[in-house]
């Protein structure tokens, strides 16, 4: 169905803009497939796999990736659905300052907080381990998870907690049987959005982790320069390496396109 | 307001759900914060061995910075043309696709693939395709003829600050995707009178879906903002700042005080400076989400 009515002269501007526009985004992606394949052909690839680049093998800087997204997605999840719970349904004194607390670090960019973090983990004495990574990225995530999290709750009605306080429930059963089984879609939405904003953090896995064997697909990308250069004769290894290293997050685009939209568009905002 | 009674067992309970999220909040946020600020009133290099308190004289050396004021400026100059792509190819781009086209479905995919994707993977790729000598865009311009037209475009300052700007293009997959998600709640049969009264697509598109997306508009440019202030890897990763500072934004001068700079204490106080603005950006989201209910 069109939006609304419009003259065939119209519509082949509409395709054109559409199309124009889609070749514009493939353009990239087909010229890093096209220069993958120059020189030595698929010979390429099969070098990404058995060669590491600086010292990193891509295949660690998959799993590497992996569990910290999965570590960062099970933290916020946890972390931020008791908190959005207790700032929704339980009146306790001084909620709303906390909250309001909470919330003003929604928008600080992680840059500020490098050096920061870097002697936390040190005193912690998890810098240089895959937990150093999580731990930043679930703390730079949590104030929106609390956003998300409070205003999920709020849509639900208030009815379900009395009728479960007259069941004889306590806040912790209404928590635990009513309410988190009528969030897991929230719960879903938001830990697709927790793998894909891992998938895209850059900074926290470049600063605190310096040990190869840790390194994640993105410090792996920031490492081709270097190892490369920018010369001719190795733009196809180059260029596979930046293919491969695209697939954890193609995978996700796959998978999980519908939760990504329905995450970012459920009435909270993160950037 | 009236003075509201809270239970003790409820006081309890609250902060019992929320304590783990307390503990992060004062590990992280509220010690990183004193840690900065404390900073920011100290001489000192990266090992803070012998921190030294000035004063104010980090904010002083700042506030004269002619570098440290170019990555604001540069700053609010990527916000503001990051907005103005979101709402003009953004905006059209969402509402084109809400027409029967051929393989729509695909197209909606791909505008939507680059927001997905790592922005480290996106800069690299584009700046490869940028390089002047043989990368993609100057072969390909060269090939059809237009050899004036392949300029050096990440090495030559005036230019490297616009091309990293256009960037934001492959961006629109947000825009669109909140545009999107508001078509449903819009009145039909305003569209459909406007169409009777014979408007065409220009006019429908300017006078007529423009200012009914008014609030729309509001949520697109508070996550382009957030989204630009955060911006820290497409500068990094193509240009590092460079040429000659050109495209130094606030992030990257951070980044560069903190890993070229022996002196932490600027450091600190820039970042100090970026913390208000982050509280005033946050404010803002605030209002916003709240207003919306």
């Amino acid at each position: 169905m069109d939006m609304f009515l419009v003259s065939k002269g119209e519509k082949r501007t509409i395709r054109w803009v559409i199309y124009g526009l889609g070749l514009l985004f493939l353009f990239p992606i087909v010229s890093a497939i096209y220069n993958s394949l120059k020189y030595e052909g698929f010979e390429n690839y099969i070098f990404v796999f058995t060669h590491k680049i600086n010292g990193i093998s891509v295949l660690s800087t998959f799993w590497n990736s992996l569990q910290i997204a999965v570590g960062h997605a099970f933290f916020v999840l946890l972390v931020g659905s008791l908190a959005g719970y207790a700032f929704s349904k339980i009146e306790f004194a001084g909620k709303e300052i906390v909250y309001i607390g909470v919330l003003m670090c929604l928008a600080i960019p992680l840059v500020v907080m490098i050096v920061p973090f870097f002697y936390i983990f040190q005193n912690l004495g998890l810098y240089n381990h895959l937990l150093a990574v999580v731990c930043s990225e679930v703390a730079m995530t949590l104030p929106f998870a609390v956003l998300f999290f409070r205003n999920f709750y709020d849509s639900l009605p208030k009815e379900l907690m009395e009728s479960a306080t007259i069941d004889g429930a306590n806040v912790f059963q209404a928590f635990s049987k009513v309410y988190l089984p009528l969030a897991r879609s929230a719960l879903i939405n938001l830990g697709v959005l927790c793998v894909m904003w891992s998938f895209q953090d850059f900074l926290a896995p470049l600063m605190f982790l310096t040990d190869k064997d840790l390194a994640t697909t993105n410090v792996a990308i920031n490492n081709l320069k270097g190892a490369f250069g920018l010369s001719p004769g190795n733009v196809g290894k180059f260029n596979a390496f930046l293919v491969v290293l695209g697939i954890p997050a193609l995978v996700l685009f796959l998978v999980a396109q519908k939760f990504i939209t329905q995450g970012i568009t459920s009435g909270a905002l993160k950037d | 307001m009236k003075a509201k009674h809270y239970s003790w067992n409820a006081t309890a309970a609250g902060y019992l759900f929320i304590a783990p999220l307390l503990a992060v909040m004062v590990v992280f946020f509220a010690y990183g914060f004193y840690f900065l600020v404390r900073t920011g009133f100290q001489s000192t290099d990266i090992s803070f061995h012998t921190p030294k308190y000035i004063g104010w004289d980090n904010y002083r050396l700042l506030l004269v910075d002619s570098r440290f004021f170019h990555s604001i400026l540069n700053t609010i100059v990527f916000a503001v043309v990051s907005v103005i792509i979101g709402l003009t190819f953004g905006f059209v781009a969402s509402i084109f696709l809400q027409f029967k086209l051929p393989g729509k479905k695909l197209f909606h995919s791909i505008l939507f693939l680059p927001t997905i994707m790592p922005m480290a993977l996106i800069a690299t790729v584009i700046a490869m395709m940028l390089e002047s000598r043989f990368g993609t865009l100057n072969t390909f311009l060269r090939f059809i003829g237009l050899d004036f037209l392949a300029l050096q475009w990440l090495s030559d300052p005036n230019l490297a600050y616009g091309s990293i700007m256009v960037m934001s293009i492959f961006l629109i997959g947000l825009p669109i995707m909140y545009y999107v998600s508001e078509f449903p709640t819009l009145n039909t049969s305003v569209l459909e009178a406007a169409v009777l009264d014979g408007a065409g697509l220009g006019r429908m598109l300017t006078l007529i879906l423009f200012p009914m997306l008014r609030n729309t508009h509001k949520t697109v440019i508070l996550s382009i903002l957030l989204g630009s202030f955060r911006e820290f890897e497409r500068i990094f990763l193509l240009t590092g700042g460079g040429p000659m500072n050109s495209t130094e934004i606030v992030s990257t001068y951070v980044f560069r005080q903190q890993n070229g700079g022996m002196e932490m204490g600027i450091m600190s106080a820039a970042s100090v400076i970026v913390l208000l603005v982050a509280f005033i950006l946050a404010l803002l989201q605030i209002r916003f989400t709240t207003m919306k209910k």
